[in-house]
């Protein structure tokens, strides 16, 4: 299951809560140029879904204050809620697609866009989806596009380094019975296998568990050298309280949705050593991730949750406007079809916060990644990759 | 994978995990025996006695005795509420048991959008930390939660056992289980022993939840699933008996547990349904020993006005 | 106007859901609350046949219903053996189990959901078709349900419902004539199951746990339990209501709470205060029999 709360999962009312948020102009006047956002602003997923929603907000707004997408003309952004919850997202695709007429919208979670994709599809209308991780959505369909890595690029980095840069060679895998854990378990073990080391253990778990001890036990006695756990967020530091508990003190690693500073809070000195993965520059990288860091501590007081995925949906206007400047400049009417078209050929994108984006014809992107532990209390980047 | 080490490791973490899951149950069981109703609304007061308790630590900064005694006043105040306002009219006006079904669980949800409301949905715990330091005994990790969860439960439930056997108010209470109008005929106020069996539950599962939501990460739906395991419990152990319903809580809990060892993980879930099936089907009226049941048989009165005479 | 048109599609689905609910716990008084179990079972099976064994839409979809209303035999008969209160438990336990199960199998898509499922035709359908095709059927079913409450077996139903005792004395055997109630209310279940199904092409097992149940309750209490219009008023505002909630302008993470909130108060407010719902119908929830219904055994 992607969503950890069952309230709103499914919502007891099957209807639609839309917020609709336009963006307007501030600087750039003329006729709009327009796009859709379907995230979840309510709801269980708000916590992440709110946060990106907001990026996103910024950089449409920061993008209209530059002079807009060209001639002045300001790029509109229509927010939708989806709640994270499938049925809501296709009431929102209907709405951009019927209703609004867009040629693109930008969405995220995986169930979500596994039940837009078919809206997607017949009507002709992208689809950029920021944030899910399962490889499935790169399959989903002519119009649905990845510009966000998808699970296979950094769980092989991370194997990669695991073998080759600290000797592992028996690895165990943890994970927790839903679509993420599943395919990211999957390929984990593929990888592992392919590049010459071997999995002794496999085992899964209940997404609503929360103990895990004969799972845990299981692991332990395969004896691996290393163990990597594909989680729920919420699910993660219990395992690995419950993992240190019962005397297992290998080294264990995650993926990209764990690199969150409330990890380290939740688990305290029990996190010390343990490596995830990172999809974005970090603030040490880049200035601009430092600047756009220092904004949310000046305007929030806080650090967004899940700082990399806000970091590609502030991207992806940019990645949008990029798009339909291309498509004003071929004269292309402001369909799907033709997004779709012009996307492909301009293909790659040297976006403020993730670097440069290539979109593959595979639907999805390859990018660069960073693997993150825990040492003295603090996330600290130990090896890019890729 | 069946060596001792880690059978043994396994029941004692198993034995350690049923202490809340043991009170879940009692608490149902009891309010089921003496109120008459398959009280849902439990998970209401289960969700209102973490929330406070999380509350009183992690934003009021208490310590954790005072956020317990907190949690047992908000758990008793809803009781009180649910059974003065709630079960009461529903008793006087000769309520259909799907009427009760539907208030419980409306009560359950009422409470579970409020917690929503105030405090988000994202999961928490009741302390900020799940660590609890671990002594190694004889090769089994034996966790700083584990012993005092299971002195928690075995102490509830000596006393929950030693005041219904020998205080007079718990014999009151379990002669309105038995006949409430013949008792109130001996002068026994029924009241204030549904009021009673309320409250004893509301704290039983305040216990349980402080135990529960100081390991595991808990959100507004989490009492739902908990409440699940004490409803199978209850009926395993037989409809009418708590000590049975105690017990069939933690044979269901060790065989959760336990089944690792021989099947998939991915069907533990599954498992409490399975035992439900089987239950219902072979076992409608709790798995009894042969002598319980030859004594049970013996002193069966006259048919009661249940449906059960059909089929 | 599309998006009208998948409210209404969405309307015209939980009017025959609830309809049909309101057959099984209001016409016939019994506690089983796994309908959302077999509008699933309707969903899934039609969807599997159309997507892996490539049957055209037009054959899943009664085959599905049929094995809803089969599959609902399974739940009912055991438990209705025991007493009706061994039904609700064992109803529940059915529903969660099942969502459990699909989680856990590869060919149902597992919790991640089955997707892809294969459009009613070929090409589609417009929203504007189906939603007449989900309307009309809401109307055949709503008819139906009167008719069928209004003829002897009707009767029977009611009988049944108000002294079963007497009803068993009168001939009638009582456990059967529940056993065809549910499976006929099931499989309408499983029938809008499949209608979904073809139209929204992707299910996935948590659309189908307890809160669904929560909410075809809620449908039928506050529209008024018996009645021919209860169910269907009571889905039509359990869809629209929501929609005007968000003109109010409430901060988006209070938003989904306090809709819960308020349909949750509705229903208590009208169990105790208009326990006949909107549409008023005949006394409402006096169940048959008083609180003795439990076998309380002694320990």
């Amino acid at each position: 299951m992607t969503s950890q709360f069952r309230l709103s999962r499914r919502s007891l009312l099957a209807g639609a809560s839309a917020a609709a948020l336009p963006m307007g102009s501030l600087h750039a006047a003329g006729t709009p140029f327009r796009f859709g956002l379907t995230l979840p602003l309510s709801g269980p997923q708000a916590l992440y879904g709110s946060d990106q929603i907001l990026a996103a907000q910024w950089a449409v707004a920061d993008i209209n204050k530059a002079g807009g997408v060209v001639d002045g003309r300001p790029l509109d952004m229509l927010v939708l809620d989806t709640q994270a919850d499938p049925q809501i997202g296709i009431q929102m695709a209907n709405r951009v697609v019927n209703a609004e007429h867009l040629p693109v919208f930008v969405t995220a979670w995986s169930a979500v866009v596994k039940a837009q994709a078919p809206i997607a599809n017949d009507s002709k209308t992208v689809a950029l989806v920021v944030g899910a991780n399962s490889p499935n959505v790169a399959k989903l369909g002519d119009y649905v596009y990845t510009t966000y890595p998808l699970a296979d690029v950094d769980l092989t980095a991370l194997v990669e380094y695991l073998y080759q840069k600290m000797g592992k060679r028996r690895a165990a895998v943890l994970f927790v019975n839903d679509e993420t854990g599943v395919a990211g378990a999957q390929i984990y073990r593929d990888a592992f296998k392919k590049i010459g080391g071997t999995i002794v253990a496999s085992e899964t778990y209940d997404n609503k568990a929360t103990d895990f001890t004969g799972a845990i036990l299981k692991v332990r006695a395969s004896n691996p050298d290393t163990i990597h756990i594909q989680s729920q967020v919420s699910d993660t530091p219990q395992i690995v309280a419950q993992m240190r508990q019962l005397g297992l003190n290998q080294l264990v690693t995650s993926y990209a949705a764990i690199y969150n500073p409330e990890f380290i809070k939740a688990l305290g000195a029990a996190a010390e050593g343990v490596i995830v993965t990172s999809l974005a520059p970090d603030a040490k990288d880049s200035p601009k991730v430092a600047a756009y860091v220092a904004r949310w501590m000046k305007e929030k007081g806080r650090a967004p949750n899940g700082l990399p995925y806000t970091q590609y949906l502030y991207d992806t206007p940019y990645l949008v406007a990029d798009v339909f400047r291309a498509m004003n400049k071929a004269g292309m009417a402001m369909t799907g079809e033709n997004f779709r078209t012009a996307m492909m050929k301009v293909h790659s994108f040297e976006l403020p916060l993730t670097g440069r984006t290539n979109l593959l014809a595979t639907h999805e992107v390859k990018k660069p990644v960073y693997l993150m532990q825990v040492q003295k209390g603090a996330w600290v980047k130990i090896a890019t990759m890729g | 994978m069946f060596e001792w080490p880690v059978i043994s490791q396994i029941l004692w973490t198993s034995l350690a995990t049923t202490s809340f899951y043991v009170l879940f149950t009692a608490a149902f069981a009891l309010v089921l025996k003496v109120n008459r109703f398959f009280n849902f609304a439990q998970g209401g007061v289960m969700t209102a006695a973490f929330y406070t308790a999380y509350a009183a630590v992690q934003m009021a900064h208490l310590p954790g005795w005072a956020a317990f005694g907190l949690a047992l006043l908000v758990s008793a105040l809803l009781s009180t509420i649910i059974e003065l306002f709630g079960f009461a009219t529903l008793r006087a006006k000769h309520a259909s048991v799907l009427f009760g079904f539907i208030f419980t669980l409306m009560i359950a949800q009422f409470v579970a959008y409020t917690a929503a409301l105030l405090f988000g949905t994202w999961t928490v715990t009741i302390f900020p930390s799940m660590f609890y330091p671990v002594t190694l005994v004889g090769g089994v990790a034996v966790s700083g939660w584990d012993v005092p969860a299971i002195g928690s439960a075995i102490g509830c439930l000596t006393v929950l056992f030693g005041f219904l056997r020998f205080a007079p108010w718990g014999q009151s209470m379990l002669a309105v289980a038995d006949n409430p109008d013949l008792a109130g005929l001996y002068g026994i106020k029924t009241k204030w022993a549904y009021l009673m069996a309320m409250l004893i539950a509301g704290a039983l599962v305040t216990v349980g939840m402080f135990l529960y939501g100081s390991r595991a990460q808990v959100q507004p739906m989490t009492s739902f699933d908990l409440m699940l395991f004490a409803v199978v419990a209850t009926i395993l152990g037989g409809i009418g008996s708590i000590g049975g319903a105690a017990v069939a809580a933690v044979m269901l809990g060790l065989v959760q547990n336990a089944s690792i060892l021989v099947i998939p993980s991915q069907w533990q879930g599954f498992l409490v349904y399975a035992v439900l099936f089987v239950a219902i089907v072979f076992f409608p009226r709790g798995v009894r020993l042969p002598e319980r049941r030859a004594r049970a048989d013996a002193t069966r009165q006259a048919p009661s006005n249940t449906s059960e005479q059909e089929g | 106007m599309t998006y009208l048109l998948v409210l209404l599609i969405l309307v015209g689905l939980y009017i025959i859901l609830a309809s049909s609910f309101d057959l099984v716990i209001g016409h016939a008084g019994l506690i089983s609350i796994a309908h959302p179990a077999f509008f699933a079972i309707g969903a899934y099976a039609s969807g599997l046949l159309a997507l892996d064994l490539g049957w055209p839409p037009l054959v899943a979809i009664p085959v599905a219903t049929l094995l809803a209303a089969a599959s609902s035999v399974l739940v009912s008969l055991p438990a209705l053996r025991v007493s009706g209160d061994y039904l609700m438990i064992a109803s529940l336990g059915f529903q969660l189990g099942l969502i459990e199960l699909i989680k856990n199998l590869q060919f149902s898509g597992g919790s991640g959901g089955l997707s892809n499922i294969p459009p009613l035709v070929k090409g589609n359908v417009s929203p504007l078709t189906y939603a007449g095709l989900v309307l009309v059927s809401a109307a055949v079913v709503v008819w139906l349900i009167r008719r069928i409450m209004r003829s002897d077996y009707g009767r029977a139903v009611t009988a049944l419902r108000d002294d079963e005792t007497a009803a068993a004395m009168l001939g009638r055997d009582p456990i059967w004539i529940k056993v065809w109630v549910i499976a006929l209310a099931s499989g309408i279940a499983g029938y809008a199951g499949a209608l979904y199904a073809h139209y929204f092409r992707f299910v996935t097992p948590e659309q189908f746990d307890i809160l669904q149940s929560a909410a075809l309750l809620t449908m039928v209490v506050v529209g008024g339990i018996r009645t021919t219009w209860g169910p269907i008023i009571g889905a039509l505002l359990l869809e629209t209501v929501p929609q005007l909630i968000t003109y109010l302008n409430l901060p988006p993470n209070i938003l989904g709470p306090a809709q819960g909130l308020l349909f949750t108060t509705l229903v208590l407010a009208f169990m105790f205060f208009r326990p006949s719902g909107l549409v008023s119908g005949s006394a409402a929830w006096r169940g048959s029999e008083p609180l003795e219904v439990v076998n309380v055994r002694r320990s």
